[in-house]
């Protein structure tokens, strides 16, 4: 009764005509961006990063959340029409969604993935709402020692989940607490690696790192060879799929939605690695594993259910314990932390407004994603043939302004502008850059806690090993960075790696 | 030997050793109270040491396939990234729509060249409806750059 009560008021908020645009225009951006190859959701939200300063809070975690979920829906368009993910959570839906619209089904393919998105995407905002309230309780018996241990075993996972080496992705994560410590100590005050420039001493800026990492760098990779795409031409009629499809594709979709959803909530985890894991299990179970592959509707219901679980699952850990699980909730950390807002356990009590009107904005975003996405899919179909000489420069545009306006300094351009030549070259050199941005929000937060947890302690180590949670997350941390000594963890993570990868 | 690897394996190897020496100088406190410095310094040794295992892996490892740059449109690469350095300098100075629209001219027609005619309507269009976006309806702080127009 409580939590209807709680959601009617979540329901009130959203409803408010300012959170209804702003939610409108965070699910509209998000499938742009999903369906456009070249910008990802990361980049979208920290261009529409700025535009939310003027709004409230509420608003602009509206927004920034609905480009997150949105993106998730849009990415399939691209795989089914045009084989070319429109973002990594959507790669594995390429498999048997591209082969549906080669075989002219892609008006169900289409349908399919919509519709499993919803109901991925609905369940997980049912699970976010049930188990939210409980494990903020849990939440306040954590002290310094129990957070600091969290964000390790947050950034570990993220890092044996990078592909390629671990020592690589170690090293970026380990650049990221360092760019993260730029500007004053937060204890002494002292000004840290600024160099003496009055630009860094409130440290360096998270939207010019990211939208040079994700955004300037992407495009480099796609302006240094010729890029080619071409849109299955085919007429998309009859989006709802047949009674057929629907009992092939059910119980992938339950699967798929309770997949994403667990997967969502582990730290490092989230939408890519709970799309293949779905799509592997189905394959696991069918009776007919031959058809995957050839256009097997099962492949597509199931991934997309997962990654749009996946997305609602992956607010818990942010808005129960204030620990952004992956780089996209560490954007929104970013964002709560704009409009003075610190997620944690105590946000449902102290702004039950914000918490639960952005649950229930979840739930309009989903229906407004539905009427994005099947009826007026035409849409999306004509912006995939923008070709890519036309799209890039705009893409550059944009994120030439969200930089500038956040602080309106033309330091933060060139900030953005090393960020993107660093992060093009990472990927040539299979650095992964999502530990750095994970570890560049995490860091200052990580510091704070290790330094408050050894005063308390008068300097001994053992308060993070004395204490129960503590101890198991840096246990869990340990063996996951030992592991790839470990033979069959080891073939494991190479396996996760190569999926995500891929 | 992987040049790539050992080449930005010595990259770390700086960057690690800057850190920690950076660390070193800002204090790093005792253990009952660390100071500003404290993980700075353990973080930059951490990156040295991990720079010593990847640039040792990189000596020991034969040549990637050749596919790592093989094709790497350079001139097109340094254009972009030059024109977005231009475009940081010019912009305090020719403001907004006049920098705008001369970085986008370059885009459209130096990285994938198009007719002039679309390259100059498609840039001073897009400038324009980025100015009417941005700073007309969403109030954010261009430039008007020295001749005022942005």
């Amino acid at each position: 009764m409580e939590l209807l009560q709680q959601l009617g008021t979540g329901f009130a908020v959203a409803l408010q005509p300012g959170n209804l645009l702003y939610c409108f225009l965070g699910v509209f951006v998000g499938t742009l961006v999903g369906v456009l190859p070249g910008i990802g959701p990361v980049g979208a939200m920290s261009l529409l990063f700025p535009v939310t300063f003027k709004a409230t809070p509420e608003a602009a975690i509206i927004m920034l959340a609905g480009i997150y979920y949105g993106a998730m829906y849009g990415g399939s368009t691209t795989s089914i029409l045009v084989n070319i993910p429109g973002e990594a959570a959507s790669v594995v839906t390429c498999l048997d969604g591209y082969q549906m619209a080669r075989q002219g089904r892609a008006g169900p393919a289409l349908g399919m993935a919509a519709l499993g998105s919803f109901v991925g995407g609905t369940a997980a905002i049912a699970g976010l709402m049930l188990l939210a309230p409980p494990l903020s309780r849990f939440a306040l018996r954590f002290g310094p020692p129990e957070y600091f241990s969290l964000m390790v075993l947050g950034l570990t996972i993220l890092i044996y989940l990078a592909h390629g080496s671990m020592a690589k992705a170690l090293l970026t994560a380990a650049l990221g607490l360092v760019l993260g410590l730029v500007g004053l100590d937060s204890i002494t005050a002292q000004p840290r690696l600024t160099f003496d420039r009055l630009e860094l001493v409130d440290g360096i800026g998270l939207v010019p790192v990211v939208m040079g990492l994700f955004g300037v760098a992407e495009v480099l990779l796609n302006v240094e060879r010729t890029l080619r795409r071409e849109v299955f031409r085919t007429s998309i009629r009859g989006l709802l799929p047949t009674a057929r499809d629907w009992v092939e594709s059910r119980w992938a979709i339950v699967r798929g939605s309770l997949v994403g959803f667990f997967l969502g909530i582990l730290p490092g985890g989230g939408a890519v690695i709970a799309s293949f894991l779905s799509y592997a299990l189905e394959k696991r179970l069918s009776r007919h594993p031959e058809r995957f592959g050839r256009g097997a509707i099962e492949g597509v219901a199931a991934p997309e259910s997962a990654n749009n679980a996946a997305t609602g699952g992956a607010f818990i850990p942010l808005m129960t314990l204030g620990v952004p699980p992956n780089v996209i909730m560490a954007l929104l950390l970013g964002a709560f932390m704009v409009h003075g807002v610190q997620p944690g356990p105590l946000l449902m009590k102290q702004n039950p407004g914000l918490f639960w009107g952005v649950i229930a904005s979840m739930y309009i975003g989903n229906l407004m994603l539905l009427v994005l996405n099947l009826p007026l899919i035409g849409i999306w179909v004509q912006v995939l043939r923008v070709p890519y000489r036309i799209l890039f420069p705009l893409i550059l545009l944009f994120c030439l302004i969200g930089v500038y306006s956040v602080a309106n300094t033309v330091f933060d351009v060139y900030v953005m502008i090393v960020f993107g030549v660093v992060g093009w070259l990472m990927k040539k050199l299979e650095y992964e850059p999502a530990p750095l941005v994970l570890a560049f929000v995490l860091g200052p937060l990580l510091e704070n806690n290790l330094r408050k947890s050894l005063i308390l302690s008068q300097g001994q180590f053992a308060i993070f090993v004395t204490r129960p949670i503590s101890a198991v997350c840096l246990l869990l941390a340990g063996l996951l960075l030992v592991s790839p000594l470990l033979p069959a963890l080891g073939r494991r993570r190479q396996a996760l790696a190569v999926e995500e990868a891929s | 030997m992987d040049r790539g690897d050992v080449l930005s394996a010595l990259v770390w190897l700086l960057i690690g050793a800057g850190v920690a020496r950076a660390g070193l100088d800002l204090g790093l406190g005792v253990l009952r109270d660390p100071g500003p410095g404290f993980m700075l310094f353990w973080v930059g040794l951490v990156i040295v040491a991990l720079a010593v295992a990847v640039g040792g892996r990189g000596l020991r490892a034969g040549a990637p396939p050749g596919t790592r740059w093989a094709g790497v449109r350079w001139t097109k690469l340094a254009g972009v990234t030059a024109a977005l350095a231009a475009y940081g300098w010019l912009l305090p100075r020719l403001g907004f729509l006049l920098s705008t629209a001369l970085l986008l001219i370059y885009l459209f027609k130096a990285i994938e060249p198009q007719r002039w005619s679309v390259a100059v309507a498609g840039a001073v269009a897009s400038a324009l409806l980025a100015y009417l976006v941005f700073k007309v309806w969403l109030g954010a702080q261009l430039p008007a750059g020295a001749l005022g127009i942005g």
